[in-house]
């Protein structure tokens, strides 16, 4: 009898969880579907805020275009330099706090809540804040540094320093998100392996290489990809503090989209180079995920 | 191989909470120690100890004449093994057995040989190459003595090693650990809280409680002769029948124990012992062996049958003994058939009771006359 029913059963469930879904599909369509949409046929089109029609198709010029200019190139290197630079410091330094902050028994909430701050503040907001800090003659941190004998530093303003000044600045607002990451990973850890390692002898560094690193990998894994594909689109940062400058120093892959999209007017062309970059993003999460099913 | 030597050693912590309270122990050169307590009573923490996973608050440790209280875990080269087994997840199966070994910068090609050969002794050859998750308790737990193996360590703390695994396999396990102490002649100390692994793989128990020793020496003495009542009620399944009773004079001046209403006559090796304990009550202790239904020739006790229970080989009657509120279980032929509310007449082998001070909780010491066929 039940095989009977079975297969209607399963229609019928099938429906109307496509019906208690629709609402939630149609709305993700309309605000995310269709403006990805746009933006690839915008990319097809000679597009511009000059001429804002879709009268004249033109293929692949605009990513042709994108790809033989020698900014895209540049801020494709600068873009990859400061993702490595930044997940690269905030893994370190986070990875630090984070076993330091495991062995602390009393206060550890307030520890958290001091990491905690720096991430709860708007992007826009820490840019503010680090520019007038940073100003190179009436900021607090060139005064300090003045107080020891270091001469003025022009942090945002010369091409050499303005680079790692947004890194810096990045690592300061961001290094607690992979702390915590970290710290939580680190806490979800087996207690036994520990106490066997130490059975059988491991010291603190030992311990640290063969049981804990190899215990972290899918955590590190995770934590680095989420960081990674935020890191790519870093916007606020460089259009508060150094909108590019000096020179191209900082022009990071979406504040030179934006240039493209809004100083220069040539929409087509930026939609071209968003559509590449959601490309290299959505390779990245896909990675993310097959990194988080693996470790499931 | 070690000599272990623990002197009022005591663990307490922030708070006053003593879990080991100055216990006094020597395990000899080549010994299986078990320790035994219920939970809680300061067993695993007085091995840890041993370990050097846990620091010692007071007393001394000695291994080999040597006082080892502030050595790290690694220069007391003792192997411990887990409840848990702990195995490290990510390593496969041979690296698991070698850490140890690499740790201690043992080269490679030896490594490989020591691990082969521990392999080859546990019987888990083929499973070198597997994680830990790929394994069934059982064979996580061999690869956990394996990893205490390979190592050749100066002696070996188990903690309930076995008490993970099923009945069956214990059983199994349990054999092998013996066969394997008496293949390697290795010092070991093994805790459980099962009183049948005390038992069968125990050279000698000792046998804690609050954090304090109550009593140690070979399974067969414990079992004969338990110090306390504590030891009497802990050990053997059904334990020892502990029955509130009274020593009285009796015609042609010897003592006899009132238990509710019914007087049983002490034999005459005991009279000099318990005299002392005349006109004073006692427990009784008598175990449900002692008890025989049909045997004329002992003094008698009637008891009130509430439960009959079949459990193969024999029968063990739970009843109320005339006079008295707590109950007593024998342990009777396999023949046996009551109901529940007959009164069956039980012979009692008064050579083999107890009498136990209720105040101190402690023995009445008396001559050990060991074990013989009662009279029946």
């Amino acid at each position: 009898m039940s095989a009977l029913f079975a297969p209607t059963l399963a229609a019928r469930d099938r429906r109307f969880g496509y019906a208690m879904a629709a609402p939630a599909i149609v709305v993700l369509a309309a605000i995310i579907l269709a403006p990805v949409a746009l933006a690839l046929a915008t990319s097809l089109f000679d597009y511009t805020l000059m001429n804002m029609t879709f009268d004249r198709f033109i293929g692949f010029d605009n990513f042709v275009a994108a790809l033989s200019s020698s900014e895209f190139a540049n801020s494709m290197v600068v873009t990859t330099l400061f993702v490595i630079a930044v997940v690269a410091l905030e893994f370190v330094i986070g990875f630090v706090v984070a076993l330091m902050l495991t062995t602390v028994k009393r206060g550890k909430n307030i520890y958290y809540l001091i990491l905690l701050i720096p991430l709860l503040i708007n992007p826009v907001v820490v840019g503010l804040i680090w520019r007038m800090l940073l100003h190179p003659t009436l900021g607090i941190v060139n005064w300090l540094l003045g107080g020891i004998g270091v001469p003025d530093i022009d942090w945002l303003g010369h091409p050499g320093t303005a680079f790692w000044t947004v890194v810096l600045v990045d690592i300061w607002h961001q290094v607690s998100f992979m702390a915590v990451l970290l710290t939580a990973g680190l806490s979800a850890l087996p207690t036994e392996p520990y106490e066997a390692a130490r059975a059988e002898g491991a010291g603190t560094l030992q311990t640290f290489w063969y049981i804990t690193l190899p215990l972290m990998k899918p955590v590190i894994a995770v934590t680095l990809l989420i960081r990674l594909i935020f890191a790519i689109k870093t916007y606020d940062l460089i259009y508060i503090m150094t909108r590019g400058g000096p020179g191209d120093a900082t022009d990071l892959i979406s504040y030179y989209i934006y240039r493209s999209a809004f100083a220069r007017l040539n929409l087509g062309e930026a939609a071209a180079m968003a559509i590449l970059l959601m490309v290299i993003v959505i390779v990245l999460t896909l990675a993310l995920f097959r990194t988080m099913r693996a470790r499931g | 191989m070690a000599h272990i030597v623990l002197d009022k050693v005591t663990k307490s912590y922030a708070g006053g909470v003593t879990a080991v309270d100055a216990v006094d122990l020597e395990i000899r050169d080549g010994e299986l120690m078990v320790l035994l307590g219920p939970s809680g009573c300061g067993k695993s923490t007085t091995l840890r100890m041993i370990a050097g996973l846990e620091t010692i608050s007071s007393g001394d440790l000695y291994i080999d004449g040597e006082r080892v209280n502030e050595k790290d875990p690694r220069d007391r080269d003792l192997a411990i093994v887990f409840q848990n087994y702990a195995l490290y997840p990510h390593m496969n199966v041979a690296r698991n057995l070698g850490f140890g070994l690499k740790l201690r910068r043992v080269p490679p090609a030896e490594i490989e040989r020591r691990v082969q050969e521990t392999a080859r002794m546990l019987g888990i050859e083929a499973l070198l190459k597997r994680r830990p998750a790929q394994l069934s308790g059982g064979q996580r737990q061999r690869v956990a003595l394996g990893r205490a193996l390979v190592r050749q360590p100066r002696g070996f703390l188990l903690d309930e090693p076995l008490s993970n695994l099923d009945a069956q396999l214990r059983t199994t396990m349990r054999l092998e650990l013996i066969k394997l102490h008496r293949q390697l002649g290795a010092t070991i100390i093994h805790v459980t809280h099962d009183q049948l692994e005390a038992m069968t793989m125990g050279e000698r128990i000792c046998i804690m409680d609050g954090g304090k020793v109550v009593q140690v020496g070979p399974p067969a003495d414990v079992y004969r002769n338990p110090a306390s009542l504590f030891v009497a009620g802990f050990l053997a399944s059904p334990p020892m029948n502990l029955l509130p009773a009274a020593v009285v004079g009796s015609d042609g001046g010897g003592l006899a124990v009132r238990v509710g209403a019914t007087t049983l006559p002490l034999p005459e090796e005991y009279l000099q012992a318990y005299a002392g304990c005349r006109d004073r009550s006692v427990v009784l202790g008598v175990r449900p062996e002692d008890l025989h239904e049909a045997a004329p020739a002992l003094p008698q006790i009637t008891v009130a049958a509430n439960a009959v229970e079949m459990v193969g080989p024999e029968v063990i009657l739970v009843g109320t003994p005339e006079g008295l509120e707590t109950e007593a279980s024998a342990r009777l032929s396999r023949a046996f058939r009551a109901e529940p509310g007959d009164r069956i007449s039980l012979g009692v082998d008064m050579r083999q009771i107890h009498l136990f001070d209720p105040a101190t909780g402690l023995a009445v010491p008396r001559p050990d006359l060991g074990f013989e066929p009662h009279r029946r």
